[in-house]
């Protein structure tokens, strides 16, 4: 059996007192898209920054694999030099920094973890041309500082466009469809689509099924007080949406 | 009121006072005898008490015989030294500027202990008449060298109509214990644009003393940049006055604080006349026991109506110990007016680190690419290139070192 790209056993974490996940199972295997629905609170995005490694949370039990290896032991650069990529659902605002220096610095900051040498400025240019061509990112809009005052969808864009240079072995996608009106949905799908592979996964993270029109998950999972409830397939996010997620977990909507 | 108790004199104030006296500035030392430098009573000295932080003052300065290298270099700068307060001959000035010499000190009369020493010390200032616009980047190298020296030295700039200048001025030298006392007056004509940047370079056992004042007319545009980032001990003393309608001054400036330092900006504004702005933005970063402060006066009188004025500054603390000190000021006699003042202070913001960790780049990268984030504010409007370069590497030197 090949390796998971992502594994998840028995995942429990807490914030100060309070458990938000509960005992999280997950596995998601080479070049599958699974998508992970809930309603808000019930701990889809503590999830997501559990697994990019957040300061604010305690994990008290379970392990994560990544491609095999233990993610809860390394730092949070080192979890995205080993292919972890999370596209928030809030992009930070970086003033000072230019999107452009940003980008080469984390770049350059994964190639050198990994072994390899910095890349030369055209090899730098001529990928973010091609990448940001593909996302309608312009050369003026990366001359600005990181995303201050990048509307929702110029934000949205630029993290597809990183996680297009970064390449990542596992996306994470935290409320991508958040803050997007439906051109933006379409151009932001089409970029996250066109990163679909053989060798990378993806976790879509959403509270509407409208962002799974675009971008079509293998699997389904209804998340709920901390924990995965229901998996199955792509329909499944359609019941959920004629039913509401009352059905699927117990507790008045 | 009259002081009936004697003041208890130090070390240094007793070497103030013969200096003084040596010169022939026998009214300058009775000032000190009678009440000493300033303590933190002193309002304007609250937070730097002179008279706690200044041990010894060394032997008034002698010609310097050697000098070290320039602590900053900008490529195509015209340079002018002044090495131990004494100007040196330099290369032929760029067309439109005319270098002299006056007698005495450029400062105007104003009752603060700095002001009186450099204008009890100083004999020559350095003239620099600018005539029209000056392309190349003027730069004065002040040089503090050889054994701990009391050094004073001076400063006097005309900027004509029109005329336009970057004026870079550079502190450095021995690593000795010298007490330096600078002082930078600067008059701008109608419609002048000046840039004028000061950046302290000296060892950690100096003691940086400097008082900058200007004056603007009509239309005048000045933008500073003073940069604390060598003595253990620093205080700049900005002085702007806005004198003609339309004159407008971005007065900025930046402490960098590491442990054991204590570095001081202070500004008094004065908006004079009707219809002039201003737009004072200071930071200061400190790290380690590092004391950094920032005094920000905004003086509107009572004609100059319709003055925009806005007060800020802004603290990141990189440490728990350092310390970063606060104080603006209003004083508004006019009625019809746009004034205000920020104060802010903080860490390095956690999302922000957050983001760019997850992104790959290692914590301490990341710290300091916000770090320089923070500061590119005040470098970034600053067109010369060449400048801006050596400043960002000035910032890049102490984030890297301790």
């Amino acid at each position: 059996m090949t390796t998971p790209i992502l594994e998840i056993r028995n995942l429990h974490a807490r914030i100060e007192d309070r458990e938000i996940l509960k005992g999280v199972n997950l596995i998601i295997p080479p070049g599958q898209v699974h998508a992970v629905m809930g309603r808000n609170g019930s701990g889809k995005s503590t999830l997501s920054y559990v697994l990019a490694g957040k300061e604010d949370y305690e994990i008290t039990e379970g392990e994560v694999l990544l491609d095999g290896e233990n993610l809860l032991d390394m730092e949070p650069s080192e979890r995205a030099a080993a292919g972890l990529f999370l596209a928030f659902q809030y992009p930070i605002e970086i003033p000072g920094v230019a999107t452009m220096t940003f980008l080469k610095a984390a770049m350059n900051a994964q190639r050198k973890a990994r072994g390899e040498g910095e890349l030369s400025t055209p090899d730098f240019m001529r990928a973010v041309k091609t990448a940001g061509t593909d996302l309608n990112i312009d050369t003026d809009m990366l001359k600005r500082p990181l995303n201050v005052g990048f509307s929702g969808g110029e934000k949205k864009r630029a993290e597809v466009l990183q996680m297009a240079l970064l390449a990542p072995k596992m996306c994470i996608l935290d409320e991508t469809d958040s803050g997007l009106d439906i051109d933006a949905l379409q151009v932001v799908s089409k970029g996250v689509n066109a990163l679909r592979a053989a060798n990378r996964s993806m976790l879509v993270i959403t509270h509407y099924q409208r962002l799974l029109n675009h971008i079509v998950p293998d699997v389904v999972h209804v998340f709920s007080d901390g924990r995965i409830v229901e998996s199955g397939d792509k329909d499944l996010a359609l019941q959920l949406e004629a039913k509401g997620y009352a059905d699927f977990d117990g507790a008045a909507a | 009121m009259r002081q009936t108790m004697p003041v208890r004199l130090n070390a240094a104030e007793e070497t103030l006072i013969a200096q003084l006296k040596s010169v022939g500035a026998a009214a300058d030392a009775e000032r000190i005898s009678v009440a000493g430098l300033p303590t933190r009573r002193v309002e304007s000295y609250h937070y730097t008490d002179l008279k706690m932080l200044l041990k010894a003052v060394p032997p008034l300065a002698e010609a310097a015989n050697e000098a070290s290298a320039p602590a900053l270099r900008v490529a195509g700068a015209y340079q002018l030294m002044i090495a131990n307060g004494v100007v040196q001959s330099g290369t032929t000035a760029p067309a439109g500027v005319i270098v002299g010499s006056a007698e005495g000190s450029a400062l105007s009369t104003r009752d603060d202990v700095l002001v009186h020493l450099n204008t009890a010390l100083v004999r020559n200032s350095l003239t620099l008449t600018l005539e029209n616009s000056v392309d190349p980047v003027i730069q004065i190298d002040h040089r503090s060298e050889g054994e701990a020296a009391h050094v004073a030295d001076s400063v006097k700039v005309f900027v004509a109509d029109g005329a336009s200048a970057t004026i870079l001025e550079t502190f450095s030298g021995s690593d000795a214990a010298h007490v330096n006392n600078h002082a930078t007056y600067m008059a701008l004509g109608k419609d002048a644009v000046v840039t004028h940047i000061t950046v302290d370079l000296s060892g950690r056992a100096s003691s940086h003393f400097a008082t900058n004042e200007y004056h603007l007319a009509d239309g005048a545009k000045l933008r500073t940049l003073v940069i604390h980032a060598g003595s253990g001990l620093s205080r700049t003393q900005l002085f702007p006055r806005y004198e003609g309608a339309g004159a407008h001054g971005d007065i900025t400036g930046l402490n960098l604080v590491s442990d054991g330092q204590h570095n001081d900006i202070t500004m008094d504004a004065t908006h004079a006349v009707p219809h002039t702005t201003s737009q004072p933005l200071f930071k200061s970063i400190a790290r380690g026991h590092g004391k950094a402060i920032v005094q920000g006066r905004l003086v509107v009188a009572r004609d100059a109506q319709k003055t925009d004025a806005k007060f800020m500054h802004q603290g990141l603390m990189l440490s728990d110990e350092a310390e970063i000190l606060s104080k603006p000021e209003l004083e508004i006699y006019a009625d019809d007016v746009v004034c205000g003042h920020g104060s802010t202070c903080g860490k390095l913001d956690a999302d922000s680190l957050f983001y760019l960790v997850s992104r790959g780049i290692p914590k301490a990268e990341a710290e300091t690419m916000l770090v320089r984030g923070f500061l590119e504010e005040l470098v970034d409007p600053i067109e010369d290139e060449a400048l801006g370069e050596a400043l960002r590497s000035v910032i890049d030197g102490w984030l890297l070192g301790k």
